[in-house]
């Protein structure tokens, strides 16, 4: 017989469906897509729309997935340190009140990330193969050509845009896109700290009080038996 | 029964996984048709061809709304029937443990009664229990003698007869 109180808690699919694909585009744009390249800011747009979907998620969805469920509280999270020290179990069925910051972090640096992400690269390509990264440019960029070489040497972002507009734009953009990515770049780094420090949450919570919390994010886990 | 109900569980569990699923590159589709759209409009200016696209992320974003509707549905839904279901679990054990105090059962008889309601015989009782066979037996005819019925199917039919 389950008790509503102390049913294992799962999350819905759409919680498990945004945070694997932003895990995936995450990964994706991490290691596999050159920077600035087609395919990044494609798997960009992806985990804007994912990262779109679950905050409407928090508006509208079930109760335990909506933002009002874990509100960012500093004082809620001190007074959960305490039961951490006290080894007390709460069971909840939501986020913890120091799981609900790291939320609210790492969306806050994801919104940072795409949206300088996207200042910086306009709309997605047509054709994501067609945009070469930073680092194809800079190899270029090191053959010491002058820049006119340069411009036929790369291929323009867009195929029907005609190449005076293009050299014009990559000449003006030059100092706005430079803080754009150092914005980029740091918000990634403090990504990458935010990323660590949620595994280690998740593999001190499940020390603490069992398998249950990553299970109620994998396909199938915490099923009701 | 507890098959059954499992296995329609798992079939309204996967629906609301597919549609979860369709809602999620949805999302992701309409980010990137409204991100297209912005960007022909500030290239091109307004043309029909946009005007079309307008439409068409309009109707995508409609399409993530409802479907995410849907989605909470299903699952407000499934819920309900779960503790619908945990309810109806507990009432009818709290009435087949009332019904068993009212025939004045010794404990050991209500456990037999209680296998014997879930449709075990005698020799799985006593296999279970660890009794003899000959024990069990006996229990059992207390227990129906109690209840007023003859059979194990006579007693389960009172619980069922109960419920419907």
């Amino acid at each position: 017989m389950t008790n509503a109180i102390t049913k294992p808690r799962r999350w819905d699919p759409i919680v498990k469906l945004t945070h694997w694909g932003v895990v995936t585009a995450v990964i994706a744009n991490a290691i596999f897509t050159e920077e600035g390249s087609g395919w990044h800011i494609w798997a960009g747009y992806g985990l804007a729309g994912l990262l779109a979907l679950r905050l409407l998620w928090g508006l509208i969805g079930p109760a335990e997935a909506r933002f009002t469920a874990f509100p960012p509280s500093p004082g809620r999270a001190a007074a959960h340190v305490g039961e951490i020290r006290r080894g007390d179990l709460v069971h909840r069925r939501s986020h913890n009140p120091l799981g609900a910051l790291m939320a609210y972090a790492i969306w806050a640096t994801l919104l940072v990330i795409v949206a300088s992400g996207i200042a910086m690269s306009g709309p997605p390509p047509a054709d994501p193969a067609a945009v070469k990264g930073e680092q194809s440019e800079e190899q270029a960029a090191k053959s010491d050509l002058p820049s006119f070489v340069l411009q036929t040497l790369i291929p323009p972002a867009r195929a029907d845009e005609d190449e005076g507009e293009e050299a014009g734009e990559r000449a003006g953009e030059n100092e706005s896109d430079e803080w754009l990515e150092e914005v980029h770049e740091i918000a990634v780094n403090l990504l990458y700290v935010l990323i660590a420090l949620h595994l280690a949450g998740v593999v001190f919570e499940t020390r603490r009080s069992g398998r249950e919390v990553v299970g109620s994010m994998i396909p199938g886990g915490n099923r009701r038996t | 029964m507890t098959k059954t109900l499992g296995q329609s569980t798992q079939y309204r569990d996967r629906q609301t996984l597919l549609v979860a699923a369709v809602v999620a590159v949805q999302a992701v589709a309409a980010v990137f048709f409204v991100a297209d759209a912005l960007g022909d409009f500030a290239a091109d200016g307004m043309t029909a061809h946009i005007a079309i696209e307008a439409v068409i992320a309009f109707a995508l974003l409609a399409g993530v709304f409802i479907g995410a509707a849907h989605v909470r549905r299903l699952l407000a839904e499934a819920r309900r029937r779960e503790e619908a279901l945990a309810v109806a679990k507990g009432a009818l054990a709290d009435h087949i443990t009332a019904r068993f105090a009212d025939w004045g059962l010794t404990a050991a008889e209500s456990d037999v009664a209680l296998f014997a309601l879930k449709g075990c015989d005698a020799a799985e009782i006593a296999a279970l229990r660890g009794a003899a066979q000959g024990t069990v037996r006996a229990q059992l005819s207390q227990v129906y003698t109690k209840a007023g019925v003859t059979s194990q199917a006579g007693l389960v039919s009172l619980f069922l007869d109960d419920l419907l």
